[in-house]
């Protein structure tokens, strides 16, 4: 059964190692707003923010060339650095690049790897926490809004969606779609539909 | 604190609002009504009228006021010139202002988890439209269900509300005239899962039994307003949930 649990709200009457949790006096409280399922023991936030893990994907926008690196804004707290010895083509100040996650280090900053300009197209935002679901189980529910609307779509984890080509306005809907009710069951059936309506 | 004669705050038991002296004003709490902000409430509680907004966590600037360790908080009270029958707000920020800033900071530097966010910056925005008594309160109150609606980790939820004393009686939640001329008023902000008070000032005096007996109205009082809280940040999720489910 799934609820809605504010923080400080009890979880469990035992110590459950959980994400955005903390054990007060050998019981376990919420520390976010999130949908508690306590068949599962799942906690998921509902609003959140993207901390940065190696290998997520990021979109971002190059904010700064510096000597050797490049600084990339990536809508977070955290900053983002290109090397510029492995950046292959050539990087301007306000391009959007994808790249992945290579290492964090103290100073909040996340070093990136493997950057690829990203050319027209559409960027929009959506809260990071909801990132999974516009993914799905097994990158279901973004195959199936690239198959019907023909969109390049990249989802970064940071929140930040680029699209491309296509349906752009039916992809840009269904994602936003999805951020707003991420919480409630049956979602993919009812996207499917709203694709297949067009 | 104001001049003038005195007048008769308690008549045949009753306050002068007709509430009994351990009763809340009504208190509305609308979530998310600032569209720019990461989490934001608006608050009705008896006349006053306050909307919080919660910014970040972003990058600290200027950068001498970031703290490697964990995130800082930064909170700014105003009242709006139109708030109130005095002058305050009307010639910016003063000395009230800045204490009630302050404060407030106090109260969510102990709750929020900052260290989870070290070299960043969380803002608080507490914005007075029409002010009765207790705003630093309700304005407390805003602030933690617009800090859990913005997806900040905190321990808990807290709640702030005023005791005070008119007469020999102890009695919770003062308006504004009640606290002109009322004979003690003391704000405190409590963590409902522990008790622990978060803020605690007052102006006056009380006996030790008499303080007793205000905290222990202000924790049971607190039940509601928690209540109010709790339901204020749920009601946009539930809503999406009961159009979709059964």
């Amino acid at each position: 059964m799934q609820r809605i649990v504010i923080p400080g709200e009890k979880l469990s009457d035992t110590a459950v190692r959980m994400h955005n949790t903390l054990v007060h006096q050998g019981k376990t409280y919420s520390t976010i707003v999130g949908l508690y399922n306590d068949e599962k023991n799942i906690l998921i936030p509902m609003e959140g923010l993207w901390h940065p893990a190696y290998g997520d994907t990021v979109v971002g926008v190059i904010e700064e060339d510096r000597l050797n690196t490049y600084n990339v804004n990536l809508n977070s707290p955290y900053k983002g650095l290109l090397i510029s010895k492995f950046v292959q083509e050539q990087l301007n100040k306000g391009d959007l690049v994808e790249a992945s996650v290579k290492e964090l280090d103290k100073t909040q900053t996340v070093v990136l790897m493997r950057p690829r300009k990203l050319t027209g197209g559409k960027v929009f935002m959506i809260t990071p926490s909801k990132v999974p679901r516009v993914l799905g189980k097994g990158n279901n529910m973004i195959k199936e809004l690239t198959t019907s609307t023909k969109c390049n779509i990249i989802v970064g984890n940071n929140g930040v969606v680029w699209i491309k080509g296509g349906n752009m306005q039916l992809a840009m809907d269904a994602i936003l779609r999805i951020q707003e009710e991420a919480h409630t069951s049956g979602l993919t059936d009812r996207i499917k539909e709203m694709l297949s309506k067009g | 604190m104001a001049g003038g004669e005195k007048p008769e705050l308690i008549i045949n038991g009753k306050r002068l609002d007709g509430r009994g002296p351990a009763d809340l004003r009504p208190i509305k709490i609308e979530p998310n009504v600032v569209k720019n902000a990461a989490g934001s409430a608006y608050v009705e509680w008896g006349n006053n009228k306050i909307i919080a907004a919660v910014h970040g966590p972003k990058e600290a600037l200027p950068k001498h006021t970031s703290d490697p360790e964990k995130a800082v908080i930064k909170c700014r009270y105003m009242m709006a010139p139109f708030s109130s029958l005095e002058g305050h707000g009307r010639t910016g920020p003063n000395r009230r202002s800045i204490e009630i800033s302050k404060v407030t900071k106090e109260v969510f530097e102990n709750v929020v988890m900052l260290e989870l966010f070290p070299g960043t910056e969380i803002d608080i925005y507490v914005e007075v439209l029409q002010g009765d008594g207790g705003t630093r309160a309700a304005g407390i109150t805003a602030a933690a269900v617009a800090m859990a609606l913005s997806g900040i980790p905190m321990r808990d939820v807290p709640y702030a509300v005023s005791a005070g004393k008119i007469g020999e009686m102890v009695v919770l939640d003062l308006n504004m005239i009640e606290d002109n001329y009322s004979d003690a008023d003391m704000p405190v902000a409590v963590k409902p899962l522990t008790n622990e008070a978060l803020l605690l000032q007052m102006d006056g005096s009380f006996t030790k039994e008499q303080f007793k007996e205000a905290m222990n109205l202000i924790i049971e009082s607190g039940k509601e307003i928690h209540q109010a809280q709790e339901e204020a940040i749920k009601r946009p999720y539930k809503e999406i949930m009961d159009k979709y489910e059964k």
